[in-house]
């Protein structure tokens, strides 16, 4: 196994007397890692990915990247929301610009040339000059992609990224989002409540029980798939398995909730 | 000539804004839908019935009027209102009066603005901020600024400063509160976006924070100046030599009815020209929205 990139180490948070996070939680991701966050929601996913970008502070235990405990938010550890993830006052490519602007180490050039190659990338680059309110929601989640992309984050945190998409445009950026991942080389930890989603597109999948969150299960995806993950893979019958066997293992968790 | 092809789609839908006319003006589903409970909207249909409204109105008043069924130092007719205030913009000194109280309106309105907007700004951002000074600005806002024109002239006299301060005070308050909401409704997302990008928090204020609130704030502004134009009559029938407020108190001692009404249209006109320029405004601004 490779060596802990990022760790939770004995982390529990607690939001006044909730506990959402307890007992104390340990897990580790290694680099390049896609790891999917599934549970229930309600159960502390986002707490957890939120904890990871500096966003909330764990009440105690630590959580290391690279070996040194995390601090406050920065470049590194890029957020991708479901909603209001572009800023709709930028055009698109202004938005991919503008996960550059703190960055001095790049020159003007420089800036233009990566946000063109990032918007490539999430094919809007025959968008670059349109307002987000002009493009389709998938567009607008692929813009907050390249600017999370473009600012250098090493590690992608994506909160339900994909939840408010139709299933169509859903899929085929799952496609792409699982391509990009291992072409611009990141480790991505996603979080979602949709089981075929978590299937899809995970190296390894970490099951939630209700609040407080605990790991009911972990489950190895890159060993029953691969790594590649083409749009056919849907079809497969192997992936019709995995998939539902994970949602009886979800409905059984999940107890009550439907 | 030789561009006669290139003409040719532009002479076929020559044909067809005459139909669209005469569609709009007597499409027979337009004027239902007005009956229709929650109906479509039909913008053509809307503004006729406004009109006809308005126009009911004034003829009702008019005829009210030339009947002598109101007495004219009430109520005079429309005309003569009409006829009023063409002369006294034409003949009399209302331009200059109207000016002045622009003039007045907007250093206040400026004032208020250049103050507001960051503190309003902070008591959204900073707890410190909010937790200080929310409290005295919610209790200041409710003092009936009538009531402090005597504080106010023992304060400035009764010079423009009695006059500005009036107007800021009405106004002030009220806009930190509007601009305190306008930031605290921007959305989380922006901000910890702007955060993962390795932003500042001052830089995720004026970066991002302050440009997503801006549709709003200027929304906001907007409000203000309106009801600066409302405490104008309250600041100018304070020993006043001009202004519309003048004009009006004066007129009214002399029971000039229809100089009293010809000075509330001027401010009426002046704040609704504002009003629309400001709309046309951001709509041109705020295209993305
Ligand atoms: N800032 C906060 N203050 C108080 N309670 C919170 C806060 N953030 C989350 N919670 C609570 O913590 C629990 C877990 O929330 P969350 O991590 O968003 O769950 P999930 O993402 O799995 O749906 C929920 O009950 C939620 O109400
Ligand atoms: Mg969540």
């Amino acid at each position: 196994m490779s060596a802990p990139y990022l760790a939770f180490d004995r982390v529990t948070k607690t939001f006044g007397d909730l506990a959402v996070v307890s007992p104390p939680f340990d897990l580790t991701i290694a680099r390049h890692e896609f790891v999917v966050f599934l549970g229930p929601s309600g159960c502390g996913k986002s707490t957890l990915l939120r904890m990871i970008g500096g966003l909330e502070t764990p009440s105690s235990g630590e959580i290391r990247l690279a070996g040194a405990p995390v601090g406050p938010p920065d470049r590194r550890r890029g957020m991708v929301f479901q909603s209001y993830s572009s800023f709709p006052w930028l055009t698109v490519g202004g938005n991919v610009l503008f996960g550059m602007r703190y960055r001095d180490d790049l020159s003007s050039g420089e800036k233009r040339e990566r946000a063109d190659r990032y918007l490539k990338l999430v094919g809007l680059a025959d968008f670059a000059s349109a307002y987000p309110n002009r493009v389709s929601g998938g567009m607008r989640q692929r813009i907050a992609i390249a600017r999370t992309l473009a600012a250098g984050s090493d590690v992608l945190l994506m909160d339900e990224p994909f939840g408010a998409l139709d299933a169509q445009r859903r899929e085929s950026l799952q496609v792409e989002l699982r391509l990009i991942q291992k072409t611009d080389a990141k480790t991505v930890v996603f979080v979602t409540h949709d089981v075929e989603e978590a299937v899809f597109l995970a190296d390894r999948i970490i099951v939630f029980s209700q609040r407080p969150a605990r790991i009911v299960s972990e489950i190895d995806v890159s060993a029953i798939f691969g790594m590649e993950r083409p749009l056919a893979l849907r079809d497969e019958e192997r992936f019709f398995h995995a998939r539902t066997e994970l949602l009886r293992m979800v409905r059984h968790t999940a107890g009550v909730d439907p | 000539m030789s561009d006669e092809a290139a003409l040719t789609p532009v002479a076929r839908s020559a044909a067809s804004p005459e139909r669209t006319v005469a569609r709009a003006v007597s499409d027979p589903s337009d004027f239902k839908n007005l009956f229709v409970l929650r109906g479509r909207p039909s913008r053509q249909a809307e503004a006729l019935v406004a009109l006809l409204a308005c126009i009911l109105v004034i003829a009702l008043w008019e005829a009210a009027a030339r009947l002598k069924l109101t007495n004219p130092i009430f109520l005079p007719a429309p005309s003569t209102v009409a006829a009023t205030f063409w002369q006294m913009a034409t003949a009399g000194d209302l331009l200059y009066h109207s000016g002045v109280s622009t003039l007045r309106v907007w250093v206040a309105f400026l004032l208020s603005a250049v103050l507001a907007i960051p503190i309003g700004i902070l008591m959204s951002s900073y707890r410190i901020v909010g937790a200080a000074l929310e409290p005295i600005v919610d209790f200041i806002r409710y003092l009936p600024v009538p009531a402090l024109v005597p504080l106010s002239i023992i304060w400035f006299g009764v010079g423009e400063e009695t006059k500005i301060f009036l107007l800021w005070l009405g106004t002030f308050f009220q806009l930190v509160l509007l601009v305190a909401d306008d930031m605290r409704r921007v959305p989380h997302e922006y901000v910890e976006s702007a955060l993962t990008l390795g932003a500042r928090p001052r830089q995720v204020l004026s970066d991002v924070a302050f440009r997503a609130m801006l549709p709003n704030l200027v929304d906001s502004l907007r409000i203000t100046l309106g009801w600066c134009w409302t405490y104008l009559i309250i600041a100018e029938i304070v020993a006043a030599q001009s202004g519309i407020g003048f004009v009006i108190w004066t007129a009214r001692r002399y029971m000039k009815t229809p100089e009293v009404m010809a000075g509330v249209i001027a401010i009426g006109i002046i704040g609704l020209v504002t009003d629309q320029i400001i709309r046309a405004i951001h709509r041109r601004a705020f295209r993305y929205l």
